[in-house]
């Protein structure tokens, strides 16, 4: 049985229609060609699917499509628009802190969560908002040294 | 699949009337369930539109009733002086990671009772009281009961937990939550929950299909060895992908000193 919903997604409304049981991965990924969010293990361990639901880190694949409501999503596209990055994503490139890429999208999002809620947060405080995002090419090093600068620089 | 989010407890009690159908709370154990394949709901009722699952309302005695859709940010996010409600905030904010934090709730973790997880252990700990309703009407069954078995507790069908009843615990108490895990984030291999007043309880999750208490135990490093090498000698813990049953049964009485020292320790004096 599909069913049809209006999705708020990056301050657009968008109409899905989709099967009942799809997850709010499978709707972005699939009905929206929103591929930024990556479809890593589907059960809530990796990080990968990461988006941001009312502002806060959420998983997508553990996010059932229809029980969205009126949540406002926001995707890896969503952070800074076509052809720009947010100061998150500037900072992890800087840093070097990429390497296949494929948790990266996750990442920006946990970070953006972070340093909103939390400014200027602590080596503790970045691992521990960091802790649900996996990297296997094992970066992580760089990516804490990416979150430190944020976190110690100046803020726009 | 059928989708369905009433606005009151009486329109969830009638839609979970249906063959197959089962409630939905923060999803992020039962999304994961279906995305494996290991479940397939007819019909999914969600129960994040029902006001009277959520709020926190802490009583005179420094007690808490903690509405069932009560996310663990929310509860991690508690700054409580009485033992019992100090030690659940303490098991929220090991929950996983930041994101399941957000969104899982204290109600449906319960419900799907992973042997592995944080809150049964700790409300087995603090011998919290669980708030059950169905059209029925409203039955509440001690922690120690409503788990009682692998992934199973006593709810029957079109039965939802509504809310979770936390006492203080003892007066001028300590309470302690410790976990050993392979990486931050992940469930238990064993999960230690010490209450402390003039004698130590501790509750054991990770080490059997449902949470092990241990009462009455005196406060001195001995006691506590002791009691932990008793219970280590009378189970068989199980082995699995985190640790062997040996290990298991190995760590588990330092686990219990280490835990129930450091909530005597919080007393004062």
């Amino acid at each position: 049985m599909k069913l049809h919903s209006v999705l708020t997604i990056n301050d657009e409304a968008r109409e899905v229609l989709a099967p009942g049981a799809a997850s709010l991965l499978d709707v972005l990924r699939d009905s929206l060609a929103l591929t930024g969010t990556k479809r890593g293990c589907n059960h809530g361990v990796c990080g990968a699917c990461t988006v941001l639901l009312d502002g806060r880190v959420a998983r997508s694949c553990l996010t059932l499509a229809a029980d969205v409501g009126a949540r406002a999503v926001t995707t890896i596209e969503g952070v800074a628009g076509v052809d720009a990055y947010s100061r998150v994503q500037r900072a992890l490139i800087d840093a070097g802190a990429i390497q296949c890429g494929f948790c990266t999208p996750g990442f920006v999002l946990a970070i953006t969560d972070l340093l909103t809620r939390n400014p200027h947060p602590g080596s503790e405080a970045i691992r521990e908002a960091l802790s649900g995002q996996l990297c296997r090419c094992s970066g992580y090093i760089k990516i804490v040294q990416a979150v430190e600068h944020l976190a110690g620089g100046t803020h726009e | 699949m059928q989708y369905i989010a009433p606005h009151s407890l009486d329109e969830a009690y009638r839609a979970l009337e249906a063959s197959d159908a089962r409630c939905l709370a923060g999803g992020q154990s039962l999304m994961a369930m279906m995305n494996l394949g290991l479940v397939a709901p007819s019909r999914l009722v969600s129960l994040r539109n029902i006001t009277s699952l959520r709020g926190i309302e802490v009583s005179a005695d420094g007690g808490l009733r903690i509405g069932a859709m009560t996310t663990h940010a929310e509860l991690a996010a508690l700054e409580v002086a009485a033992a019992g409600p100090a030690l659940l905030a303490a098991a929220a904010r090991v929950v996983a990671y930041p994101a399941v934090r957000q969104w899982g709730t204290i109600g449906g973790s319960i419900a799907h009772a992973d042997p592995s997880a944080d809150y049964p252990v700790a409300l087995v700990a603090v011998e919290a009281i669980v708030e059950i309703g169905s059209a029925a009407g409203v039955r509440q069954v001690p922690a120690r009961e409503f788990f009682c078995g692998f992934f199973e507790t006593v709810l029957r069908e079109r039965e939802i937990v509504t809310a979770i009843h936390v006492p203080p615990g003892p007066k001028h108490g300590g309470a302690v939550y410790q976990k050993l895990s392979l990486v931050a984030g992940d469930f238990a291999i064993v999960a230690v929950a010490a209450i402390a007043g003039p004698r130590v309880s501790l509750a054991v999750g990770g080490y059997g299909p449902i949470p092990l208490l241990v009462s009455g135990i005196a406060t001195t490093d001995d006691a506590l060895l002791s009691a932990g090498h008793a219970l280590a000698n009378a189970t068989v813990p199980p082995g699995d992908h985190r640790a062997s049953s040996a290990y298991r049964r190995r760590v588990l009485p330092e686990l219990m000193r280490r835990a129930g020292r450091a909530a005597a320790d919080q007393r004062p004096g």
